[in-house]
């Protein structure tokens, strides 16, 4: 069954499709969060991001585009907590997302990203999460995160090439 | 590190409970019903007072009027930002909140004709509530009709599968 066709059915008020849509994305918001917090505070961020879900789900206007609005609560929790760091980081960014670099699609070790994912700052460490780890696209990282499709394929770019530095300084041989 | 939730999702559904409890939905509503139609009540009594009234009855008045209205923004607060209330939510609600205003003008327009007071104002007000909770029930409708429609597509889309 589809995304789309389990928010319809959650909607219209059928807790079966609202339980099984908290199955099925349970895991995948609990890993943006906690490779984007500790994890003392990922499952409360959680149950918060949950909460707020099962609150502003009668008024999502497009059920299709759900993964995409579910990650921008998600992110709003994660950022309330991070306040400080990405006030800092996005500072820090705005010169070096001007330029957008052709994105080359290199692969990333899924199993290397998680090790190193924490030591990297926020803006680089949210992209990779979102990109690599949930496998969103793009333009929905684009949407979720407020930038416009260059300036993710910019800061993907930036966020290997400090995966790479990591990685490196950790022994691992790319 | 941990690399699993600690909650798993039915753990979650339990948290979440308070919130889609059917007794949360049935305390907002009660307050915002009987918040509304008592501040229209007492609203009514008030203005359709015959004769001058002492500065102790007004104040009376005015602070049973205040404590109805907080009742009513009460419950409104729950309704719009605490409890959500999906599709079929929304339609039982504003039938509800139909079948509440017909019966606030009711009363009120037969107080008031009892007392030989003008009808007139009490209806334009109940009229004003009704007209409110016809728009949001043919809303509420409308809504629910456009998802229980697309779901059948989306169903329909999906061979073998039925829901």
């Amino acid at each position: 069954m589809t995304d789309e066709l389990l928010v319809v059915r959650a909607q219209l008020g059928e807790r079966a499709a609202l339980a099984e849509l908290l199955a099925r994305w349970q895991v995948p918001v609990w890993t943006y969060v906690r490779r984007m917090l500790d994890a003392d505070r990922a499952d409360d961020v959680s149950q918060e991001i949950w909460l707020a879900v099962v609150r502003g789900l009668p008024r999502l206007r497009d059920p299709e585009r759900f993964a995409p609005w579910l990650f921008t609560i998600a992110r709003r929790s994660v950022t309330d907590r991070l306040r400080g760091e990405y006030s800092q980081a996005e500072e820090r960014s705005g010169a070096a997302d001007a330029a957008v670099e052709d994105p080359a699609e290199a692969m990333v070790d899924r199993a290397a990203l998680v090790s190193v994912l924490s030591d990297l700052p926020v803006l680089e460490r949210e992209i990779l999460v979102l990109f690599y780890l949930e496998d969103l696209p793009v333009e929905e990282c684009a949407y979720i995160c407020r930038i416009p499709a260059g300036t993710v394929k910019s800061r993907l770019n930036r966020a290997r090439r400090l995966l790479r530095d990591h990685l490196e300084e950790k022994g691992y041989r790319p | 590190m941990t690399d699993e939730p600690r909650l798993s999702a039915q753990d979650m559904i339990e948290r979440l409970s308070p919130a889609l409890s059917p007794r949360t939905r049935i305390r907002a509503v009660t307050a915002l019903l009987a918040g509304a139609a008592g501040a229209v009540f007492v609203g009514a009594l008030w203005w359709t007072e015959p004769g001058p009234l002492p500065g102790r009855t007004h104040l009376a008045f005015a602070l049973f009027t205040a404590f109805c209205l907080a009742w009513a923004a009460y419950g409104g607060w729950l309704l719009t930002r605490r409890v959500p209330l999906f599709a079929t939510d929304r339609v039982i609600a504003a039938w509800i909140g139909l079948a509440a205003s017909l019966a606030t003008t009711a009363v009120l327009t037969v107080v008031a004709a009892q007392r030989g007071t003008g009808v007139g104002p009490v209806l334009a007000v109940g009229g004003g509530f009704v007209a409110v909770a016809l728009v949001l029930v043919v809303r509420a409708q409308a809504r629910r009709a456009a998802l229980l429609r697309r779901r059948r597509e989306l169903s329909g889309a999906q061979p073998g599968r039925t829901s």
